[in-house]
């Protein structure tokens, strides 16, 4: 059973102009988007900035009012709850923020930090919430001396490894990953990311991974969706997504992952300047008037790509 | 451009109305009404006085009230000082000239001695100049207006005698130019008490903005291409530190007008200030009345001009 | 047996790890800063003394008119002299501080909630709320709030302490408003607070528990600079002939007298100390403003 599924999810912001601020025209930041989610997987949301990525993240865990479309979670879907009873249900999906420095209120210590989700569903004890803490700590790797310290006394990898703790507090199902080491440096990415790994797999929980890095996303997910301007243009497991782009963008996106092997150098740009030639060629093909993409169809089982 | 200023224009329009129902309100709350501005004869039969009191509409309920004033007001018809058997709008005529005279001649001395001051104590920061400057801020900052302009009053009235103590203008001038001049000497002593302690908010303003302007990048790649540092100033530096000042300038407005009150008092010039003061303590509410809608009109443009030469010296202001 | 013996010693150890709260560390910033540091002795000092003397001091005893001693000048009877009612003006500066200190915090205080209540309300909600909010505060703002003080004074019926210090407070609450507004505006764009949305807290334990402890260093340093201010509005006011019901001893009123050309040329005694007393209490109230200004930016550059 699939554990999330998301039917044309739209998300428009007005925009206002003119002498009275009326609604003139709307940004679709994600116009239209349907996927599902197995449990126990890890999905990969990939695209540029702008391209609806992030918005669809925060839209499921309810940070963004739907414009359209539905989402559900374990079989209910979420848009129609009220606010009381849609806290049981977003309890069992979490969130890892992009930025570790603003996610963590740097005037809460470690313990009120962890303890906060703790503290609004479950009733504990002090000792009990003590032990919770610091049972957390030691799964993301901190040591237990650290409960007394605030958020500043920490990098970032290491704050970063508080957000991943903190959402893991209430044992959710679902854990969305915005972007969670793009702020990171790039010696720290590869820890976090093992250890997120490693997590996903010890308490198998199903995520999102949204992220702009296809190496990142490659080395995380079993599926990966391929964004562009609040639309799929291609889905499909990490191999058909890597091995056999079908999409432009995609393509384009594929032939721009740097390879750090000398050896494929000569390969690598004649595979770049192949696909930029196609993109000249091509470009209309995959594009209706309008500029926008297409309906998603099928290739293989796995495999689907935006085409007319 | 356009736009905003339109916009603008049309956010007065409410803020108006509001003042004028707020100063309405304050009226019908005064003690006394139309008739008792008229000196009427104290044997009159009641029976007449409510015959009066029906003409004048004072039975009416109170937003036709509101309408006939509003409309009053609006042709300069502000009803009859109690005190003085006068049209409050003659009252007023006088002393709206002399307030505004002081108001200018304050804004003069302000910005005289804001932009000197701000620039340099900017661009020399921490120095010696900047130290006396930002001290002098710092007291400014703090002192009361009150007790500055009595100090000014006592050492450059009293104890030096270089200023007239009190008045708008010498008796017996005559005319023409002397009689200027009198008026000139006589603002020197007010507007400069005001100006002192007005202008500290724009130092500290233009200061910080020259300070924060020359470390940016633009500012560098200017040195960086060979403009002498004189230009880098006149020409960079200082055209994006002037912001700040027509931003406080609606500020200024409303400080002045909060400040013409005190220095008139303190200085005896017969300005809107002081007339306020006396109306109020003799409960001659008609001119009252008219006074706080005089000031806050006053405050209402010049909150206005203060946006409109913002969104005119900063386009960033216009988009939004 | 063994993991709860092994939680017991980390507690024990991590109790000494404990990092000082942030109170802390802008007390100590503010002990650095020398400038402060004597303005904040001075004002505790000056608040201590003027407390403490005027639980000995008898008001009623200090307004009664005594015609035998009109306009004394600093005898060992009269420290500072007397007024034109024969009055003793030490124990009218005594009182006259305490009751402007009074008001002042008072004020501050009343003003500083409702300011801080709308400017939190009008940042962390956002949108409709924060933009009619606002045209509130701007239309306020422009009022020409002195005066339309000065009037409510006039026509209040029995008019008393209290209602001055609610007046004042009605027309004091902008600033702090849109101080606190913008700062929160800031701050709920910080992915902290959205954090706490997916952590199931509600909105009430969001502004108390997330957003107001992000805000409590420019809320201090605000009210600080508030208190100053409000303590001088206050003494303008009297010594306008609008603070204080009558017979009420005010440092304004004090200074006032010096309206009058001769008090101001030859009786000295009566006006300038109450002067300089507000100038010092001024100065020194905004000299620990600005040092917990600075404070709260050198933290702020460290976290």
């Amino acid at each position: 059973m699939s554990i999330l599924t998301i039917n044309n999810l739209k998300v428009h912001y007005p925009i206002r102009g003119g002498l009275f601020r009326r609604k003139i025209d709307v940004v679709r930041a994600v116009d239209g988007l349907s996927l599902e989610l197995q449990r126990g997987e890890t999905y990969g949301l990939v695209g540029e900035s702008g391209s609806g990525k992030s918005t669809t993240g925060r839209s499921i865990i309810g940070l963004e009012e739907i414009t359209e479309g539905e989402i559900t979670f374990e079989g209910q879907n979420l848009s129609e709850l009220r606010y009381r009873d849609r806290k049981e249900y977003y309890k069992d999906i979490q969130m890892v923020f992009q930025d570790p420095y603003s996610s963590l209120n740097p005037k809460k210590r470690v313990k009120d930090l962890i303890a906060e989700p703790i503290r609004n569903f479950e009733n504990r004890s002090k000792e009990e919430e003590l032990k919770r803490v610091q049972e957390l700590l030691e799964i993301v790797g901190l040591s237990p001396e650290v409960t007394y310290k605030y958020p500043h006394e920490f990098s970032g990898g290491q704050k970063q490894r508080l957000g991943v703790a903190r959402a893991l507090a209430l044992n959710p199902k679902l854990i969305i990953a915005d972007e969670p080491v793009s702020a990171l440096d790039v010696s720290v990415q590869a820890q976090v990311l093992n250890f997120m790994k490693k997590i996903q797999k010890d308490l198998n929980l199903t995520f999102i991974f949204i992220s702009h890095d296809l190496g990142v996303v490659r080395h995380m997910c079993d599926r990966i969706g391929i964004m562009y301007n609040g639309r799929f243009v291609e889905e499909g497991t990490a191999e058909d997504v890597y091995e056999n782009p079908q999409h432009i963008y995609t393509k384009r996106l594929v032939a721009a992952i740097p390879d750090i092997d000398p050896e494929n150098r000569k390969e690598q740009a004649a595979f770049r300047r192949q696909v930029k030639e196609e993109y000249k060629e091509t470009e209309h093909n995959y594009f209706d008037e309008n500029g926008s993409v297409f309906d998603l169809k099928p290739v293989t089982d796995t495999h689907y790509v935006a085409l007319p | 451009m356009w736009k905003f200023i339109i916009r603008r224009i049309i956010i007065m329009f409410p803020q108006l109305v509001l003042l004028s129902v707020i100063v309405f309100i304050l009226a019908q709350m005064m003690p006394g009404d139309a008739l008792t501005g008229m000196a009427l004869d104290p044997d009159m039969d009641p029976a007449q006085l409510e015959a009066m009191r029906e003409d004048l509409g004072l039975n009416d309920p109170w937003y036709i009230q509101y309408f006939s004033w509003l409309g009053g007001v609006l042709q300069g018809d502000f009803g009859q000082s109690v005190a003085h058997a006068l049209p409050v709008s003659d009252l007023i005529w006088v002393r709206l000239v002399n307030t505004f005279w002081l108001s200018l001649m304050s804004l003069f001395f302000v910005y005289i001695l804001a932009l000197p001051l701000g620039l340099i104590s900017g661009r020399w920061n921490d120095t010696i100049a900047d130290r006396i400057i930002t001290g002098y801020t710092y007291i400014g900052f703090a002192a009361p207006l009150f007790i500055f302009a009595l100090i000014m009053l006592f050492v450059f009235g009293f104890q030096l005698g270089w200023f007239p103590t009190g008045g708008s203008v010498e008796a017996n001038t005559g005319g023409g130019l002397a009689y200027f001049w009198s008026k000139v000497y006589h603002l020197i002593l007010p507007s400069l008490s005001l100006a002192l302690i007005g202008t500290v908010t724009t130092v500290q303003y233009l200061r910080s903005e020259v300070i924060e302007t020359k470390q940016k990048e633009f500012i560098l790649t200017a040195r960086a291409k060979g403009v002498p540092e004189q230009k880098v100033y006149t020409g960079h530096v200082f055209r994006n530190s002037l912001l700040p000042i027509a931003a406080v300038f609606g500020y200024e407005i409303a400080a002045l007008i909060s400040g013409s009150v005190f220095v008139e008092r303190i200085f005896s010039y017969p300005g809107m200030g002081q007339l306020f003061l006396e109306s109020i303590q003799i409960r001659d509410f008609s001119v009252v009345t008219a006074l706080v809608l005089l000031f806050g009109v006053a405050a209402i443009i010049g909150a206005l001009l203060s946006d409109i030469i913002l969104s005119i010296v900063d386009p960033r202001i216009r988009i939004k | 047996m063994e993991g709860s013996q092994q939680a017991e010693t980390l507690a024990e150890k991590v109790d000494m790890e404990k990092s000082p709260p942030g109170w802390k560390i802008l007390l100590t910033e503010i002990l650095r800063d020398k400038i402060a540091l004597i303005s904040l002795i001075l004002v505790v000092s000056i608040m201590a003394f003027v407390y403490g003397v005027s639980l000995f001091l008898s008001q009623d005893e200090i307004v009664t008119v005594d015609l035998f001693a009109i306009h004394e000048a600093p005898s060992s009877d009269f420290w500072l002299g007397t007024d034109y009612g024969g009055r003793d003006i030490f124990g009218q500066l005594i009182i006259g501080t305490r009751n402007s200190l009074t008001v002042g915090i008072a004020v501050t205080a009343i003003s500083g909630f409702i300011g801080i209540t709308l400017g939190v309300i009008a940042g962390y909600f956002g949108g409709t709320i924060d933009n009619i909010l606002m045209r509130v505060v701007d239309f306020f703002f422009v009022l020409p709030n002195l005066l339309i003080i000065i009037v409510f004074i006039v026509i209040v019926p029995q008019y008393t302490i209290f209602s001055f210090v609610l007046i004042m407070s009605i027309f004091a609450w902008m600033g702090i408003a849109r101080i606190v507004r913008s700062k929160a505006l800031k701050e709920r764009e910080l992915d902290y607070i959205k954090a706490s949305r997916t952590l199931g807290s509600s909105h009430t334990k969001i502004i108390f528990k997330e957003l107001i402890p992000n805000l409590s260093s420019i809320i201090i340093v605000t009210m600080t600079l508030n208190l100053a201010a409000n303590i001088g509005i206050e003494s303008g006011l009297s010594f306008l002939g609008f603070g204080f019901p009558e017979s009420t001893p005010s440092l304004g009123t004090l200074i006032s007298y010096a309206t009058n050309p001769t008090t101001l040329e030859q009786r000295w005694w009566i006006w300038v100390p109450a002067s300089i007393l507000i100038l010092v209490l001024m100065l020194c109230i905004n000299n620990v403003g600005q040092a917990l200004r600075r404070a709260t930016d050198a933290k702020q550059r460290r976290g």
